[in-house]
């Protein structure tokens, strides 16, 4: 899922702080399981918002509302016939969903209320880590289902290098070095044959070296 | 004469594109800038333009400078990030070379390396800023140099924009100076009438304009242009001479001469000729200019 995380509300309030009319705008999907931007986290970031205006003693009006999701066009329907009570959004979906909301709602500026971060997995309550970068090519078939494109630090495809000590990254003593994990792995699978191949120089043009990317699927397209 | 002194002074400056080689054999090109060194002020040495793997603008500027020749080396956001940009500068400054233009750079899907990453870490904006950052004897870190570099920075503008492009690229152009550009080159144009909206708002008699001047080779090269490239218009009466010529070539030499002696007498700060591949023609274009 894609993994978001709260802005600072002092970042927020300098977005929105000369409109009268806010809607904030929460998603169901990736940013509630993550804790940003669902249900809960509108209506915690709502009433903070509402206790600031009122010390500042501005009249703000702040409505909530959460959508299944703000990246398909059906559920952000749902806010057409109410859109134009408001002079700005606060979106707490991921970038996703706020430049979709943007792109629907032509004249209704639209603020992001959250920092998406990554494509990533929980891996216990309040902690989430990142384990892909959509890099178009999946290769964890030949590296033992861990990827050492999102968790490398050097996104190296024949590694380890110099600077993995003790199972551990340079960067960081506490992060696991990607490639000491995908040797453990395929060592536990008996594959350590695959580790002996040479991976040949990723093509990055399925990654953002080819521009803003599309999948069109004629199967599935109307 | 330097190529900073000349602009200075207000004289005509002459640039010419020249390629450094895909390979290792740089005959050729020193062979070329040397049959009009002199009449010549500086070779713009372009860094891999259309994203095509060659030898770097670095690189060749070295070896034309250890020539003799003056070069403004171009610089991109492409291929580098912070740490390689900063130190390919510094290194070029020591090597001697003291005229630099930065770019964006293509982007590498069109190139001969599509599979390649683009960098762009930074911005053409930040990387001139980094330009005028090293210049003031730190880095992009804040942490004092040994000595400072000191350039003539130049970049791009594309006058042949109209309305609100045309209002963005302005902006633009003018951050650029706040940020210690000196002089602009151009994309390709074939006549002053084709940025005549530019002309309007900048006065290329003081802001330093240096129009491309790029030598036609054929009538199928400048219909594709007129087909294919936004704001490069070859007009048709120049279409229409190469096409009656007896002797085309020697026709599009005659042409990119009298459009430089047009710039000059229009006032414009110099040109940059572009030769792409008939470096061999530059005695003839220039010649008397």
């Amino acid at each position: 899922m894609i993994i978001a995380d709260k802005k600072p509300i002092e970042e927020i309030i300098e977005a929105i702080k000369d409109y009268k009319k806010i809607l904030i705008l929460g998603c169901n999907e990736c940013v509630t399981v993550c804790e940003a931007g669902g249900k809960k986290e509108v209506e915690i970031l709502a009433s903070a918002l509402r206790m600031y205006f009122l010390n500042q003693s501005k009249d703000v009006k702040i409505d909530e509302k959460t959508l299944e999701r703000q990246c398909d066009h059906e559920y952000l329907e749902e806010i057409r016939n109410t859109v134009e009570n408001y002079d700005s959004i606060l979106s707490l979906a991921c970038g996703v969903g706020v430049q979709f909301t943007a792109e629907k709602y032509h004249s209704t500026p639209v603020f992001p209320g959250v920092n998406t971060c990554f494509l990533g997995a929980t891996e216990e309550r309040g902690v989430w880590v990142e384990r892909c970068q959509a890099c178009g090519k999946c290769i964890l078939a030949s590296t033992g289902g861990i990827c050492p494109v999102s968790r490398c630090a050097k996104r190296i495809l024949n590694g380890p290098c110099g600077g993995s000590s003790k199972g551990k990254c340079e960067i960081n003593k506490d992060l696991a070095c990607a490639w000491q994990l995908i040797i453990d792995r395929l060592k536990a699978l008996g594959k350590l044959d695959e580790y002996e191949k040479i991976t040949p120089i990723k093509d990055w043009s399925t990654d953002r070296a080819g521009g803003p990317r599309k999948v069109i699927r004629e199967d599935v397209k109307q | 004469m330097t190529l900073k002194s000349k602009l200075e002074a207000g004289n005509f400056a002459i640039l010419a594109e020249i390629d450094p080689p895909k390979g290792v054999d740089v005959s050729m090109m020193i062979n070329n800038a040397m049959k009009v060194k002199g009449d010549v002020d500086a070779f713009i040495v372009p860094e891999m333009s259309s994203a095509v793997m060659r030898m770097s603008a670095l690189g060749g500027a070295m070896i034309l400078q250890s020539k003799g020749m003056e070069t403004v080396m171009q610089v991109c956001c492409r291929d580098r990030n912070q740490l390689a940009l900063q130190a390919d500068i510094l290194a070029a400054y020591s090597c001697g070379i003291k005229n630099i233009m930065a770019l964006t750079g293509d982007s590498p899907t069109i190139g001969d390396h599509s599979q390649a990453k683009g960098v762009y870490n930074i911005t053409l904006l930040e990387l001139i800023h980094t330009i005028k950052i090293l210049q003031t004897g730190r880095d992009m870190a804040g942490i004092e140099l040994t000595g400072k570099p000191e350039f003539l920075v130049g970049s791009t503008v594309n006058a042949g924009l109209k309305g609100n492009d045309l209002e963005v690229e302005l902006e633009e152009m003018n951050k650029k100076v706040e940020e210690g550009t000196k002089f602009f080159i151009t994309p390709p144009l074939f006549s002053i009438e084709s940025i005549e909206s530019f002309l309007n708002v900048v006065d290329h008699r003081k802001t330093k304009i240096i129009p491309t001047v790029l030598l036609l080779k054929s009538v199928g090269m400048a219909r594709y242009m007129n087909r294919n490239m936004n704001h490069i218009h070859v007009p048709e009466d120049m279409i229409m001479r190469i096409q009656k010529a007896a002797d085309k070539k020697a026709e599009c030499v005659l042409i990119a001469n009298q459009i430089i002696k047009n710039f000059k007498e229009e006032g414009f700060s110099g040109v940059n000729i572009s030769t792409i591949g008939w470096e061999d023609k530059l005695p003839e274009i220039i010649k008397g200019i």
